[in-house]
């Protein structure tokens, strides 16, 4: 679904991103691993053709995200570490506006709210501005976009941070809800126990190579963990 | 999914404050601007009622006059006689040439206020009845009064860069620009949404608010010539503001920050709209300038008095000119008072000619080259099209003044066979009468469309420029 050819990001003199290959077949929940500034935000980014690759290739569902942004952009979704909307509207306001961008004009109120119950906005706030939300719930109302696409993609950079353990926790569920759907997951993170628990794969990156990939079902938390250090120390 | 976006930032646009700031200062500066306009316009119909008043009380007592002259023994001063052809036709006689307002000269003052629109024609030498001089104004190009057309040129295309400067950067700096586009929407098609919704609600708010202040003040819309006039004004107006929403695409396209766009456009807003009309006008009056008017004064006068010596020279010269008016009595005629000043009149007319005309050539010089420089400033482009459009500009005026001389020549034709031929006026309703014809339609919007030509093509140019870069907007990274 998700598919990186000798994907290559050079600022200048700075390499963010040396030719990175991986497929994420449907179902599977990728998590990418890594320090800042390892490429992993490069990698999302690169793949919504946010920014132009050097050299390489990113696909989505087979299509070149250069060649066909628009086609590509149907299929993913994406969730940044900071989900960030209209201030002025209110929760649904902005969902209805995302989900009709996506693609999806035609649902009702009821089926909107449906989407902010699945990812457990509180009751209520769907009807108020979303300048008075917190950030954790600012990323719920990412998260319901996200769903409300259908996409057969997820592409999600630390979508987590800034969750309370419970939240966090409701999304690992609905990510291996979406994962048993079939949906193709891209996450970066700094959450070694997110990523063990609703990940199937893990990758570590580090100063923009993919040095180590991982099923998750290889070991334990903290043999992951073990693992990940090793990794990051030269 | 375009509607929807215009839907979306008809939400966004009306729930903030600063499009009803916006409208209300629009709706306060317009209602100012034509009320202003209209006086103006109220003030001209004054004047020329008032001259039409005057001249019809001075013929009905020139007609009592006259018959009370048929009775015998009747005596008159042969200066104040209005049977004598001289006297009637220089002094006591002269008719107006006026130059009706336009039907919608309330939306733009223009030059009226500069271009004299009524002058008092007799035989006398051309110099004394046109003055052309007046025309000698600093800023000329600068917008004079807080007319309608003041507000469009200077605070329209604010109003525009402040609803458009961060259009596209504001959402890159509140972060909702990343989740809009990794849905499948162009950029493109985003800022054409944003463009769209801007452009309708600025130029309707416009259009509308205009139009009622317009019908508010009394201006008749169903005189001749008004709705294509209004036609004309509306595109005229919707080509300026194509042209700040193309440059606010443009500079939006460029990735700066909201502070930077505000900046570069605020620049540019001063540089085409405040600084280019002075500086054209200072190249026009440094390259071509005109002849001092005390010097222009100063000759007609050295001219009528030199002509008053040679009278009697002048005849004989004129005779030999005009063999077909002399009676064969040159002793009679030399004495003759009427045809020595028809004489005097020519011969001033003669000996002033140099110094007007290249009066008027540096004029024409100046002119023609702002004509040629106003394709550097839309806001010159935009004064030029509204002064077209409101009848109050060079153009019209120039299209009077050709028809006022040749009412001149009328005239002056008309009466000085009678001067020569001694001959007694009898009747009033044979005088030529002076008439404005209006420019066709055609010619007017031939004008206002290379206006409107010139606006539209850097629109086009710098839209196509913002539209191609934006499709690689900085995003991240």
């Amino acid at each position: 679904m998700l598919t990186a050819v000798d994907l290559t990001k050079r600022y200048n003199d700075v390499v963010a991103l040396n030719a990175l290959r991986l497929t994420i077949a449907p179902g599977e929940v990728f998590c990418l691993l890594g320090a800042n500034g390892a490429g992993k935000t490069t990698t999302i980014n690169l793949f919504l053709n946010f920014i132009e690759p050097t050299s390489g290739s990113a696909t989505i569902n087979g299509i070149d995200v250069t060649k066909a942004p628009l086609e590509t952009k149907k299929y993913v979704a994406y969730i940044p570490e900071t989900v960030m909307l209209y201030r002025n509207l209110t929760g649904l306001e902005n969902l209805e506006y995302f989900a009709a961008l996506a693609g999806r004009p035609d649902y009702t109120a009821s089926q909107l709210l449906e989407f902010f119950a699945r990812v457990g906005l509180p009751d209520g706030a769907a009807e108020r501005r979303v300048g008075t939300y917190s950030k954790g719930m600012r990323q719920k109302v990412g998260i319901a976009i996200a769903l409300a696409k259908g996409a057969k993609a997820l592409l999600l950079d630390e979508p987590t941070s800034g969750l309370d353990p419970k939240a966090s926790n409701e999304f690992s569920d609905l990510l291996r809800q979406l994962s048993a759907d079939g949906v193709a997951v891209l996450m970066a993170t700094h959450d070694l126990f997110r990523a063990k628990q609703s990940g199937t794969r893990v990758g570590i990156m580090k100063h923009g190579r993919l040095v180590a990939v991982h099923g998750t079902d290889e070991f334990t938390h903290a043999d992951l963990e073990r693992v990940y250090l090793e990794h990051m120390h030269d | 999914m375009f509607s929807r976006i215009l839907r979306h930032e008809w939400r966004l646009l009306s729930g903030d404050a600063t499009l009803w700031l916006v409208t209300a200062v629009c709706a306060a500066a317009i209602g100012y601007g034509v009320w202003n306009g209209a006086r103006w316009v109220r003030f001209q119909q004054q004047a020329i009622a008032d001259a039409s008043a005057e001249q019809a009380k001075r013929y009905d007592a020139l007609q009592t006059q006259i018959t009370a002259l048929r009775q015998p023994g009747a005596s008159v001063s042969p200066f104040a006689d209005p049977r004598n052809p001289s006297s009637l036709g220089g002094r006591l006689g002269p008719k107006y040439a006026t130059l009706p307002p336009a039907p919608l000269a309330a939306l733009a003052i223009g030059q009226s206020d500069l271009l004299p629109y009524y002058f008092k024609v007799s035989t006398d030498a051309r110099e004394n009845i046109v003055s052309t001089t007046e025309i000698e104004n600093p800023n000329r190009l600068l917008a004079g009064r807080f007319d309608l057309a003041f507000v469009i040129i200077f605070f329209l295309p604010l109003l525009i860069l402040a609803l458009t400067y961060n259009m596209v950067s504001a959402e890159q700096e509140q972060g909702t620009l990343a989740l809009v586009l990794s849905q499948p929407v162009g950029t493109g098609t985003l800022v054409r949404g944003k463009v769209a919704v801007r452009a309708t609600v600025l130029v309707g708010v416009l259009v509308v608010l205009a139009g009622a202040a317009l019908l508010i003040t009394g201006v008749n819309l169903t005189a001749a010539g008004a709705v294509p006039r209004l036609l004309m004004w509306i595109v005229a107006v919707t080509a300026y503001a194509a042209f700040w929403f193309g440059l606010a695409v443009c500079v939006s396209s460029l990735g700066q920050s909201s502070t930077a766009n505000a900046t570069i456009l605020a620049t540019t807003w001063l540089a085409l709209v405040v600084v280019a009309p002075s500086l054209f006008n200072l190249i026009a009056t440094s390259f071509y300038p005109v002849p001092s008017r005390v010097e222009m004064v100063q000759a007609v006068r050295e001219a009528s008095d030199e002509a008053n010596k040679e009278g009697s020279k002048l005849l004989a010269r004129y005779y030999e000119d005009h063999p077909e008016l002399a009676t064969g009595d040159a002793a009679q005629a030399m004495t003759d008072f009427n045809v020595v000043r028809v004489a005097v009149n020519d011969d001033v007319e003669n000996r002033v000619r140099p110094v007007v005309q290249r009066y008027e050539r540096q004029i024409a010089a100046q002119q023609q080259t702002l004509d040629r420089l106003r394709f550097f400033s839309p806001a010159i482009l935009m004064q030029s099209a509204l002064n077209d459009v409101a009848g109050s500009g060079v153009d019209r005026h120039r299209h009077f003044i050709s028809q006022l001389d040749a009412f001149h020549a009328q005239w002056r034709a008309h009466f000085v066979p009678l001067i020569f031929a001694k001959a007694r006026v009898t009747s009033l309703d044979t005088l030529p009468s002076f008439t404005f014809v209006e420019e066709s339609t055609a010619v007017l919007w031939g004008r206002v469309g290379t206006g409107v030509m010139a606006l539209l093509l850097p629109s086009l140019a710098l839209a196509w420029f913002g539209f191609r870069r934006l499709r690689r907007y900085p995003v991240a990274g």
